[in-house]
């Protein structure tokens, strides 16, 4: 059995009984990228030093016979705008390349050293978090892994394409408008966008505060539970962190339905879709029982407002390099970061209210459900530099569109699990499942449901060398 | 109420001096299609009437 083929907890009895060490999965692991990560432009450093020193120190506790963490011996790679100690943290931005290495990793990065993880090295992202295909102009496109000649979405493109080719059994990125659940649709693999607040993103670089999430990416649901569970934690150093208490979902997975009711989230999700993306929907509805739709009439403005505050934050985040650094800015967000920092106060102050009142209209959805269904991209990959894709007859950027389906949900800040499901052509596009605030048990439930029963693919791509 | 559509080209102008901004007109040509993209979104959220008493969102409470 290969190394992407044993789950997480697969991999910790082979630790415990001595089939595998940790060592022999870091150089494994290690080579592995070495042959396949050109092909794939994920990886924008490897930390080959610091993964082996993390892998003899799970061999010592082996050799010691003391109790292995939960994450102990796995594989993982980080979006490169967490901190990691002794790197310089880039944010996709040749603007922050010559900054001066971290002192210390991120709040999330230690809480997954202290789990026993394995860091193989940081990966590619949209410049600046801003943008949903992973097309950098600085440091290359990241190839989706199913087909090579199609973008891997983002902006954590890197991150779903390592997990998606197999590569590391998780991964991390940071979601402020669609940026975790945009490229696991479109590589189909899992991902979890906790509640707006539950993870600590202290010693990440932000882009927009008041709407910045983290969370993992990974092939199987169990896995995804287990990394989420080991980053939770308070930190009293992110100021936007809810005073929520840890909750450990792997024991709930095999809850299934017991209790949830589903349905699909219709109007504006069903409108902005193709043909896949609707028949997917169809698809999980059906295996789930979800025979009702409910309706979020104001979806398209929180879209308009989730972008509003996303362009003002991130465009006054960014006048100062604007003003004194022109030329060493991404040419596709340039003018877009600029005209964010443009913006009237009224605008900006009025969608932040506007946050306030969505969030109570959309709170009545849960009093008739648990779990709401959604696509989660329009449609499945385009193909790098395509422009613009037809989306209910009209024609729409891909850039800034891959994510209309996202934007609305992370505005209001809910908990999003995406699951991996294939078109009739076998490419992958994701569905949202949506859970009310500190509900991500829930959506992780449904998740591991649709997985036991098949609907869900996360195989990993099968990348000729 | 005044309905005269705003002349954002002018507003942009006066942007860039106060931000201190230099531009060419290429960027310049870019930064009007950029802000009138955000000038559409804002019309119809700003024309949402809200409750006088709505407050500006905070973090969930568990």
């Amino acid at each position: 059995m290969t190394l992407h083929e044993m789950s997480i907890s697969a991999i910790q009895k082979a630790l415990g009984t001595g089939e595998l060490s940790a060592g022999e999965i870091a150089r494994q692991t290690l080579d592995a990228i070495t042959r396949i990560n050109p092909q794939l432009n994920a990886w924008t450093a490897i930390t080959a030093e610091r993964m082996l020193a993390e892998a003899e120190n799970i061999d010592t506790l082996r050799r010691e016979k003391r109790p292995l963490p939960p994450l102990a011996g796995i594989p993982y790679a980080v979006k490169n705008l967490f901190d990691v100690a002794g790197h310089t943290t880039l944010a996709g931005a040749e603007l922050f390349s010559q900054r001066p290495a971290a002192a210390a990793d991120s709040f999330a990065v230690r809480q997954l050293r202290s789990a026993g993880g394995l860091l193989s090295g940081m990966v590619n992202m949209d410049a600046y978090a801003y943008g949903f295909t992973t097309e950098n102009s600085h440091y290359g496109a990241t190839h989706n892994p199913h087909d090579l000649k199609r973008i891997a979405g983002g902006s954590s493109g890197g991150s779903a394409a390592a997990v998606a080719a197999g590569l590391v059994h998780f991964s991390l990125g940071t979601d402020t408008n669609g940026s975790i659940r945009v490229p696991a649709s479109l590589c189909g693999i899992y991902g979890l966008k906790p509640t707006f607040g539950r993870l600590s993103r202290s010693g990440s670089h932000p882009f927009v505060a008041s709407l910045d999430h983290i969370g993992p990416f990974a092939r199987r649901v169990s896995d995804l539970a287990s990394v989420y569970d080991a980053l939770q934690g308070r930190d009293s150093s992110d100021s936007f962190q809810a005073d929520s208490s840890r909750e450990q979902t792997r024991p709930l997975l095999d809850r299934g339905l017991d209790g949830l009711r589903c349905a699909v989230l219709g109007g504006y999700f069903s409108t902005w879709c193709d043909a896949d993306a609707r028949a997917a929907v169809a698809r999980v509805a059906k295996a789930l029982d979800a025979h009702d739709e409910l309706l979020f009439p104001d979806a398209e403005l929180a879209r308009s407002a989730a972008f509003i505050i996303s362009a003002s934050e991130g465009g006054n985040q960014y006048l100062p390099a604007l003003r004194s650094k022109p030329a060493r800015f991404e040419p596709h967000s340039r003018e877009r970061l600029l005209a964010g920092a443009m913006i009237p106060s009224a605008w900006y102050i009025q969608a932040q209210r506007f946050r306030a009142h969505a969030r109570q209209a959309f709170k009545t959805l849960f009093s008739h459900t648990d779990v709401l269904i959604a696509p989660a991209t329009p449609r499945s990959a385009t193909l790098i530099g395509e422009q613009t894709m037809e989306i209910n007859g009209q024609p729409l950027p891909v850039r800034a569109s891959m994510g209309m389906l996202t934007q609305p949900i992370s505005f209001l800040g809910l908990p999003v699990t995406t699951v991996p499901l294939r078109t009739a052509h076998g490419a992958p596009i994701g569905l949202q499942l949506i859970a009310a605030p500190f509900n991500e048990q829930a959506c992780l439930r449904v998740a591991r449901v649709l997985e036991a029963c098949g609907i869900t693919d996360a195989r990993p791509a099968e990348i000729a060398q | 109420m005044n309905t005269t559509p705003p002349d954002w080209n002018a507003y942009l102008a006066q942007m860039e001096s106060v931000l201190g901004v230099e531009l060419d007109d290429a960027r310049r040509a870019e930064l009007q299609l950029q802000f009138s993209r955000i000038a559409s979104m804002a019309a119809p959220l700003m024309a949402l009437p809200l409750d006088d008493r709505q407050e500006i969102a905070g973090v969930y409470k568990a």
